[in-house]
């Protein structure tokens, strides 16, 4: 099938019907709200239904409701929204209920701002809702990336019977790029099971349950959820590696939109000659822990780790977790809806293998060529060899910083 | 000569048969079940009794059984329930709306395509009793989880079964827009005027100086506001919708209110409409009164204020529900 240019959230929708999604529940919020505005036109011509529901606490029960049936069925939103979710999906996970969950990340915390940010990390691995339960997340880097976890995100949650969350940025959103996808209209239903409530005809009455009173039940309900979980730490570990093969002075840890800007700021100081390497976690739960460590020992002992994301650093946290000790990782990030240009990232790899300054464990990007310390007034660095003369910071690449998507 | 079975295992001692019987043939016993409970028995001539069943309707608790003077069986246990005894005190009339419920489902041969739907409250256990498939749900939820079911599978038979601190409080949204978006499900809606699960806090339907332990002086209308009628509130939705109230609270009521749920269902298995019941119902332990007082004060107190009858109906969508139409 040749490429179509499509935004984002469409091609996510898109990519569920593939999947083989007939039905969608969700509130608008910016920026997914193009994902509930494509499947409400596709939705219909493949036999499925679109439900705009009355919130997003309502949205992820009517998932509930529709999983436990035994059909393919999504949910989108965006962080404040996926906030509400949290009591569905708990619900879901507790019952073990396939579905998936579309997160098109804005900036936090309350209401915050409707631009791209990866502030729901946190949120995404270990947060949402009340218990021992976990949700299997997905972080495309791509709008073609997106498709194919799409594709994933259901193969899981079937397989796991578990809620999937795919954890894409509003830059990946709202983001036009060629997809392909995959197979012709709309994929398969639920292979035959055991647990969809369809009626008792023919068979022994089902039940779709979170409430044991008993605790010993309870606690084997929690024992049997871990030994799952357990699998799918052991199988489902997915990351990239880009720039492995030779040897490299500096590993970036980054996921999402922010890996891919890496990504460019890699090739741009390759040219300099400076070895940099990118570890890029694909499955955020579960993270890879093991090949991220695997990627901090394959360098020599002065090698740096440094983390990139678009927060105020969560991930770094698993990053660290994966070091164990055995080396410092350092973090450099934005918030707040800025998307760092790959120039200003390429400048922070060169400040740092030229060990020109003594790097601090966490080192927060000032904004588009604002002075450190006149930051709260505006007032650009200035400075005559390439250092501001007031916050003695590298000035950024004379590049305007690109103006973030999806306002 | 009829006769009646009363299985003194299930019974539970509320002695609400005792006084539906018109004959005075039923008392208690003097003895306790292995439960604890003093269970009644029968006690009257058995020539007296002329089956009218009555005292099977008002049991809670599926304890009675009735055969005709031909020895027919003339009250069988539905089943739509399983045998499992439930967890509601003596008197709570719960049992009573399960089984009228179920027996709907049963006489209109929904059972193989029914699910019903029970969130949090103290009909959160009902996937134990209704002899169905079952979902379980989150608070104040059922309704968005029975759009879900009932949009995903058209041909099920969806109902819900919610108390009132979870229908008119928690879940107030999900309901209105079920409702407004006209789903076609069923609501059986159990209002017993307080919070029964946590021990008898204060409900948006709680009357007026009714006593719970989150208004202990009797709730104050100045700063709690006035009992929420929900049906009535649903009626003035301009969707076409059946929206019907009755009570639990005796034998000659529970009858009219099983025609009330089935009409609901025979809403939903033509894809009418939306279909609401809303039950008055009791709560002996919460309300500090005996299973009888409470009968008498879903009467006395509960129905002046939230009147029986039907508020709207497909057939007559523009009927503004101004008040009662004492139908049946």
């Amino acid at each position: 099938m040749s490429k179509v240019l499509m935004k984002g959230n469409e091609a996510l929708g898109e990519a569920a019907i593939r999947a083989g999604c007939v039905h969608f529940f969700g509130y608008p919020i910016t920026p997914q709200t193009e994902v509930p505005e494509y499947l409400v036109k596709r939705l219909p011509e493949v036999g499925g239904a679109f439900v705009q529901a009355e919130s997003e606490v309502a949205a992820i029960h009517m998932v509930y409701g529709a999983a436990g049936v035994g059909i393919k069925c999504m949910t989108s939103s965006s962080s404040p929204g996926i906030s509400l979710m949290a009591e569905g999906m708990s619900y879901l996970a507790a019952c073990e209920l396939p579905c998936v969950i579309v997160n098109i990340m804005r900036a936090g915390p309350g209401l915050g701002g409707i631009l791209p940010s990866q502030s729901d990390y946190f949120q995404a691995t270990r947060g949402h809702g009340h218990g021992d339960y976990q949700l299997i997340v997905l972080a495309p880097a791509s709008v073609q990336e997106a498709v194919d976890l799409m594709t994933l995100a259901f193969d899981l949650a079937e397989k796991y019977r578990n809620p999937v969350m795919v954890c894409a940025d509003g830059m990946i959103g709202q983001m036009m790029e060629p997809v392909e996808f995959p197979g012709e209209g709309r994929g398969e239903p639920f292979k035959e099971n055991d647990w969809e409530l369809t009626g008792r005809k023919g068979r022994a009455r089902r039940i779709v349950n979170s409430l044991f009173l008993a605790p010993e039940e309870l606690f084997q309900h929690n024992i049997h959820l871990k030994e799952k979980y357990g699998r799918v730490h052991r199988d489902e570990m997915r990351w990239e590696l880009c720039g492995g093969d030779e040897p490299y002075d500096l590993l970036l840890v980054a996921f999402g939109t922010m890996a891919r800007i890496c990504k460019t700021a890699i090739d741009e100081v390759r040219r300099d000659g400076l070895r940099v390497a990118l570890f890029r976690p694909i499955t955020l739960n579960p993270f890879p822990l093991a090949a991220c460590r695997a990627a901090m020992d394959a360098m020599h002992a002065k090698g740096q780790v440094l983390t990139v994301e678009m927060n105020m650093g969560q991930m770094v946290q698993d990053v660290r977790f994966a070091a164990e000790g055995s080396r410092d990782v350092d973090f450099y990030g934005t918030a707040g809806g800025i998307v760092p240009s790959p120039d200003q990232v390429a400048a922070e790899i060169r400040e740092r293998l030229a060990g020109v300054r003594a790097t601090t464990p966490i080192r927060l990007w000032s904004g588009a060529g604002l002075c450190c310390e006149a930051q709260g007034d505006g007032v650009p660095c200035a400075g005559t060899d390439g250092t501001c003369d007031t916050c003695g910071r590298a000035m950024p690449a004379p590049a305007a910083q690109p103006a973030p998507t999806g306002a | 000569m009829s006769r009646i079975q009363i299985d003194s295992i299930r019974c539970k001692g509320c002695g609400r048969c005792i006084t539906a019987c018109p004959k005075d043939l039923i008392a208690f016993s003097q003895e306790l079940n292995d439960r604890g409970y003093t269970y009644v028995d029968f006690t009257g001539h058995q020539e007296d009794c002329s089956g009218c069943t009555l005292c099977a309707v008002v049991c809670p608790d599926q304890g009675i059984e009735v055969w005709n003077f031909k020895d027919k069986q003339t009250f069988v246990n539905t089943a739509g329930l399983t045998e499992n005894m439930t967890h509601y005190c003596p008197g709570c009339t719960h049992g009573v709306v399960h089984r009228l419920t179920a027996e709907v489902l049963e006489e209109l041969g929904l059972l193989d395509r029914a699910v019903g739907i029970a969130p949090v409250g103290c009909s959160v256990l009902a996937y134990e009793y209704f002899n169905i498939d079952m979902f379980e749900a989150a608070h104040g939820r059922a309704p968005a989880v029975a759009t879900g079911a009932k949009r995903a599978r058209p041909e099920l038979i969806v109902f819900t079964y919610q108390g009132d601190g979870d229908l008119a409080s928690i879940g107030g949204n999900e309901i209105l827009h079920a409702a407004n978006r006209g789903e076609k499900f069923t609501v059986i809606f159990v209002n017993n005027a307080i919070y029964g699960m946590t021990g008898g806090q204060m409900a948006p339907t709680t009357m007026p100086q009714q006593k719970t332990t989150t208004s202990p002086l009797g709730r104050d209308v100045e700063t709690t506001g006035h009992p929420l009628r929900v049906s009535e509130l649903l009626a003035t939705l301009r969707t076409p919708a059946f929206i019907a109230r009755g009570s639990a609270h005796d034998g000659k009521h529970s009858l009219q209110l099983k025609k009330l749920i089935r009409r609901a269902f025979e809403y939903q298995r033509d894809n009418t409409c939306f279909s609401f019941v809303e039950v008055l119902s009791t709560c002996p332990t919460n309300w500090g009164l005996s299973p009888d007082e409470s009968d008498a004060w879903v009467e006395s107190t509960m129905m002046p204020y939230y009147p029986l009858g039907i508020f709207k109906q497909p057939e007559a969508p523009a009927v503004a529900a101004t008040g009662a139409s004492h139908d049946h």
